[in-house]
């Protein structure tokens, strides 16, 4: 008994490392933070507020840095040298991530101190979106979410100095779902840009879509409907580009015309933590991808 | 006026002569009916009707068969083969399966095939396998690749608990798997179902089924996702 009773001691302290303490597992049976439908009404009431950002890029061609999946918590390594680096370059006026900001809850501020103190360079302005990520909304953090970056669906346009326009679409899917009003609002938003002869049409999000590539194991995703349904909305619109994480791990699926980027993690202590710098300019967006140390276990 | 019709066509449909859950241990040929009604949250509400033909063609072999149609425009088809032996206590078994799903209202087909191992008894049925899943886009360009996508390789589970034995003439099952005879999910989206039938006599059963399909389960931010209830009959030759 004696045995029966060190051996379940010793699992039970095993399980009580910092980064299980990391996971919402209230969340396995009913997620903390405000369901899908409600998330939009509050992205929704700051978009009505404030409109949508509209970005001037400083040549025809600019570049886009690419992050997700930074998981923030007691390091941020990886995540000020992606700030840096798009801060430096000349030519990039928007920098996007993908979810998945923070690890867990108490290190939004910490996450975000680099944001608001890295310099840029002067001689342009440069913009960070975001879109939330399942991370983001454990523990109830969708507050804390909403407090720093306001909104997480979205549009943004990108405008050339000869007026030509791209078009980003930020779609949340922290649950793995659109929901319902969100699929509206994408629809409306899809219609009415197949009326502006935008350039190129991307669409941002958290969750992957496919898993092509098992070596590194899966993670869930969307339901299969749901992906269907989003696919088929992609294809009817002839959207360019879907970039998303959440997987970690890079993988690129061309399907028609639509190519899908899972970007790899930039967390500290990813095995292989990388970015993705996206080239747009009038042929198809380029891209290409930047490795980084791993930092810390 | 429509959603009218559409419960007419429901009642009318359920009354049909139908047919069945599988009765682990049943020699009987069987085709069962079932009419169900849908919700999720990509479709909204729905409707779906399914048939389904049980073979068990010898004591080590027995096969299915099922196809169902859904309001929706997503219809799917499959087969399943399943070598089965004998054990002192319940039995042993091997599933083949072949579903393919046609997403028409979405413009995607899907062929999955699965390949698992498994075991059932009285009160406790238990699987694990493979699947691989191809995804075409539709109308298929056969000039091009990338109008099909591969996804090699994916986990699939089935754990049902009985309260009766298989013998009873009235059963209620629990069932967590991510499959079922008209969908295989990915690993990480389970589908939660409870089961019931009664037999009514020696060639008649009646079931009611009901699932729910959560989202997020494993982004760790569950939340509802779908749900169905599906009542018929059975008839066992």
């Amino acid at each position: 008994m004696k045995k029966i009773i060190i051996l379940l001691s010793t699992i039970l302290l095993c399980a009580c490392s910092p980064d299980t303490w990391n996971l919402d597992m209230i969340g396995l049976v009913s997620g903390s933070s405000a369901g899908i439908d409600e998330r939009i009404e509050d992205s929704f009431r700051y978009n009505d507020e404030h409109g949508m950002p509209i970005i001037h890029a400083n040549s025809e061609e600019y570049k886009v840095y690419v992050a997700t999946d930074t998981h923030v918590d007691r390091t941020r390594t990886n995540w000020k040298q992606f700030i840096n680096d798009y801060r430096a370059d000349a030519n990039c006026p928007l920098a996007l991530h993908l979810g998945d900001l923070i690890n867990a809850q108490n290190h939004w501020d910490y996450m975000f101190e680099p944001v608001s103190t890295l310099p840029t360079n002067p001689m342009k302005k440069d913009t960070l979106l975001v879109v939330a990520g399942n991370h983001d909304l454990y523990f109830n953090q969708w507050k804390e979410y909403l407090r720093l970056f306001k909104t997480s669906t979205y549009y943004a346009i990108v405008r050339t100095p000869s007026g030509k326009q791209d078009l980003y679409i930020f779609v949340d899917t922290g649950e793995g779902i659109l929901g319902s009003k969100q699929t509206d609002w994408l629809k409306r938003t899809l219609t009415w840009a197949d009326s502006q002869a935008f350039r190129h049409i991307t669409v941002c999000t958290h969750t992957h879509l496919f898993k092509r590539d098992s070596s590194q194991g899966h993670t869930s995703n969307m339901p299969l409907e749901e992906t269907y349904a989003l696919l088929h909305l992609l294809k009817q619109h002839k959207v360019e580009m879907f970039w998303c994480g959440h997987d970690h791990s890079r993988e690129i699926t061309n399907l028609g015309s639509l190519t899908s980027i899972i970007v790899d993690a930039l967390f500290d202590r990813e095995p292989h933590p990388a970015y993705m710098i996206a080239t747009c300019g009038d042929e198809p967006i380029r891209y290409q991808f930047i490795n980084l140390p791993s930092n810390g276990n | 006026m429509n959603k009218r019709l559409l419960l007419i066509c429901m009642l009318v449909v359920g009354m049909l002569p139908a047919v069945a859950q599988v009765q682990y241990g049943s020699n009987q040929y069987a085709v069962r009916m079932n009419i169900g009604y849908n919700h999720n949250t990509t479709y909204g509400s729905h409707a779906g009707f399914d048939f389904g033909a049980f073979m068990p063609i010898n004591e080590h072999f027995e096969m299915q068969a099922d196809i169902r149609v859904a309001t929706t425009l997503t219809h799917s088809v499959g087969v399943q083969l399943r070598p089965k032996f004998a054990v002192p206590v319940g039995e042993f078994y091997i599933e083949d399966r072949l579903l393919s799903r046609v997403l028409a209202r979405d413009g995607y087909c899907e062929l999955v095939q699965a390949l698992a191992v498994g075991y059932r008894m009285d009160y406790v049925s238990f699987q694990l396998g493979m699947s691989t899943r191809l995804i075409l886009s539709v109308p298929y360009d056969w000039h091009d690749g990338s109008n099909i996508i591969t996804e090699p390789f994916n986990v699939t589970y089935r754990l049902e608990v009985f309260v009766r034995p298989q013998t009873s003439p009235w059963n209620i099952s629990l069932c967590a798997s991510n499959m079922t005879d008209y969908q295989i999910e990915r690993i990480w989206q389970p589908i939660f179902m409870a089961n019931g039938r009664y037999n009514i006599d020696s060639h008649w059963q009646v079931n009611l089924s009901a699932l729910c399909k959560p989202t997020g389960m494993f982004h760790l931010n569950a939340k509802y996702y779908g749900a169905e209830v599906r009542a018929g009959f059975a008839y066992a030759f």
